[in-house]
């Protein structure tokens, strides 16, 4: 029998009941049959249930037969040709001896082979959970490295994104303000190129008087008739004015277009107190409703830097600071050379901010907005922006007084 | 559970007293052993024991036999109590036929009571029996000793449950046959249903369990 197939064999149950032969079987048979003749001096033959023999031999008649007992029931015969009334019974007690000495024997060893079994099957079974766990983790360890990564673009997308909301969320605060600015010169535009329409009309009108005219009295007396001295003075002014609206509708345009460009964000050479004055341009209607707007520009290097990224931050502070002003107050935006360093500085004399909030206003989605009023992004974007521009950002406010926001850029080349 | 063997006209029944460690199972065993005189009455097995505590097992094997010839055979054994000796306690208790749970009254044993009472309950589960239909006895033993939980708060915490409470000192004999009849009165209607006792071999419930404890089964 091989040892695996030994091995998957059920074990006998350990209370099961035991016959002779299993019982008498770690008697050494020739030892137990010798000290047995000497006891009884005769032939003698032990023999099962069955009567076959065990343990002697049947050579002669056997005329006495005595049972053996194990566990209150006969397994088995002491077969002599006589009864030798004490001898014979010393024997059957010496075998009934060892056969209760082999049934603890067994039960023993069979009921420690079930209770070593269960045992190692609740070590196999911790065994393969031990396993199994371990290729678990060791799959997680290996796919870490990408996960982690993967979790990385997630999360830099979700701030790109952010970032975006946010910027169109300054943008769209300006969007009333800056259609009136456009509005504006677009009205004087078209109603200017209504007058010069008519304008052009008594021109061609004139131009057949002095085609299809006999005298010059006619056509003097026209020219006197139309005042075409004012139409030509008027016209002229018209179109001066048209080029003008023109222009400062093309200067909003542009200074929009800094801000739609976001992922561009291309860097520039450039002079940070232009940035300023394209923020100032765009949102002065948004900010100056209640507020008076003083701006105090000094001569400034040129520097590179991303003017779409800055100027978020300027229009940031700037429409915070418009927030802040609820009846009347000023604001005043102030830029200075300090070293190799630019500094701007951005204060209102509004509301201030509370010490416990002045700790959070950084933080992200952090707002005192009611919900829908602000994404709580703005000055965590814009500390961001600076931060990545090398520069920093600090914050110093007393509540009811103002609050002064100022901006250390380095100057690079 | 009963192990009936038709051909040599024999009913193996099996009786596991269980309990925490040092509750006095094997005490119990002694008892029934000196005290109960049934038609046949093997030698008490006792195996190896360490601080007076059971490793393996003990065994006391009874027998009587019914009207019809059938030879009964009662495998009484006790499982080693202490924690460490489960999978002992779970092989000796497999296709058991009945169970006296035996509890320590001493106040401090509480909780061990509890723990070995639900790992009786799970072991009986792992080995494949049912344990609300098994016959059991709960024996709240050691009443001799002092600080022991009276009878009325056993019985508050007891009375609850579906098995019979029995009071018990097993070093003084007392309560211990009267726990082991109320086993016997059970595992009589288990078996009776199982193989039909009274029908096949006309052996009553009073024929069994008074032949069992030795009391009278020549009256008859």
């Amino acid at each position: 029998m091989s040892e695996e197939f030994r091995e998957t064999l059920p074990l006998m149950d350990f209370d099961r009941e035991l016959g002779l032969v299993e019982l008498l079987g770690g008697v050494n048979n020739k030892k137990l049959f010798d000290s047995l003749s000497g006891l009884l001096g005769m032939p003698f033959c032990i023999c099962t249930t069955n009567g076959d023999p065990v343990i002697g031999t049947r050579e002669v008649k056997m005329d006495s037969r005595l049972p053996l007992r194990a566990e209150m029931e006969t397994v088995g015969y002491l077969e002599t040709p006589t009864d030798l009334a004490d001898k014979s019974h010393s024997a059957v007690t010496y075998i009934e001896l060892l056969l209760h000495s082999g049934a603890r024997y067994l039960m023993a060893s069979t009921l420690h082979l079930h209770a070593v079994k269960e045992d190692y099957d609740k070590l196999q079974e911790k065994h393969a959970a031990l396993l199994e766990s371990e290729s678990r983790y060791k799959d997680l360890a290996e796919n870490l490295e990408q996960r982690v990564s993967e979790q990385v673009k997630t999360i830099e997308s979700t701030q790109l994104q952010l970032y975006q909301a946010e910027k169109m969320a300054s943008v769209g605060q300006l969007a009333a303000g800056v259609a009136h600015e456009i509005n504006n010169p677009i009205g004087f535009i078209q109603s200017n190129l209504v007058t010069a329409q008519s304008y052009v009309n008594d021109f061609s009108e004139l131009t057949k008087q002095v085609e299809t005219g006999d005298d010059v009295k006619t056509t003097r007396a026209f020219l006197q008739e139309k005042d075409m001295e004012f139409v030509l003075e008027d016209f002229q002014g018209l179109l001066n004015e048209c080029i003008d609206g023109a222009r400062r509708v093309s200067v909003i345009v542009k200074d929009l277009k800094g801000f739609s460009n976001v992922d561009r964000s291309e860097e520039e050479i450039i002079d940070i107190n232009e940035i300023i004055q394209g923020v100032c341009n765009i949102s002065v209607r948004e900010i100056t409703k209640h507020a008076e707007l003083n701006l105090n520009l000094a001569e400034l290097p040129m520097t590179r830097c991303k003017p779409a990224h800055l100027g978020q931050v300027f229009l940031n502070m700037l429409l915070n600071a418009g927030k802040a002003i609820k009846e009347s107050g000023e604001i005043s935006v102030h830029s200075s050379l300090e070293g190799d360093r630019i500094r701007v500085c951005i204060s209102d004399t509004g509301s201030g901010i509370s010490e416990e909030n002045l700790k959070r206003i950084f933080d992200p989605f952090f707002t005192t907005a009611d919900v829908g009023g602000g994404t709580g992004l703005g000055l965590s974007v814009s500390r961001d922006i600076i931060k990545a521009h090398g520069g920093e950002i600090d914050v110093e406010s007393t509540s009811g007084q103002g609050t002064s926001f100022s901006i250390i850029l380095p100057i690079v080349s | 559970m009963a192990d009936f063997d038709d051909d040599a006209n024999r009913l193996v029944l099996k009786l596991v007293f269980y309990g925490p460690a040092l509750s006095g199972k094997t005490t119990n065993l002694t008892c029934l052993h000196d005290q109960l005189q049934p038609e046949l009455k093997g030698e008490m097995m006792v195996l190896e024991t360490k601080n007076d505590r059971t490793l393996f097992f003990d065994m006391l094997p009874l027998g009587i036999t019914a009207p019809s010839g059938l030879l009964i055979k009662l495998k009484l054994f006790t499982v080693p109590g202490q924690v460490a000796h489960d999978s002992t306690r779970k092989a000796v208790l497999s296709r058991t036929d009945g169970v006296v749970f035996v509890a320590d009254s001493q106040r401090n044993q509480s909780i061990n009571n509890a723990e070995s009472f639900e790992n009786l309950a799970d072991n009986v589960n792992r080995v494949g029996l049912d344990f609300d239909s098994l016959p059991m006895v709960v024996q709240f033993n050691k009443r001799d000793l002092p600080d022991v939980l009276t009878e009325a708060e056993v019985m508050t915490r007891w009375s609850k449950m579906p098995w019979p409470v029995m009071f018990a000192s097993a070093l003084e004999g007392q309560g211990v046959i009267e726990s082991f009849r109320e086993l016997l009165v059970q595992v009589y209607q288990s078996i009776d249903s199982q193989i039909g006792l009274q029908k096949s071999h006309s052996l009553s419930q009073s024929q069994f369990v008074l032949g069992v404890l030795g009391e009278g089964v020549g009256d008859e």
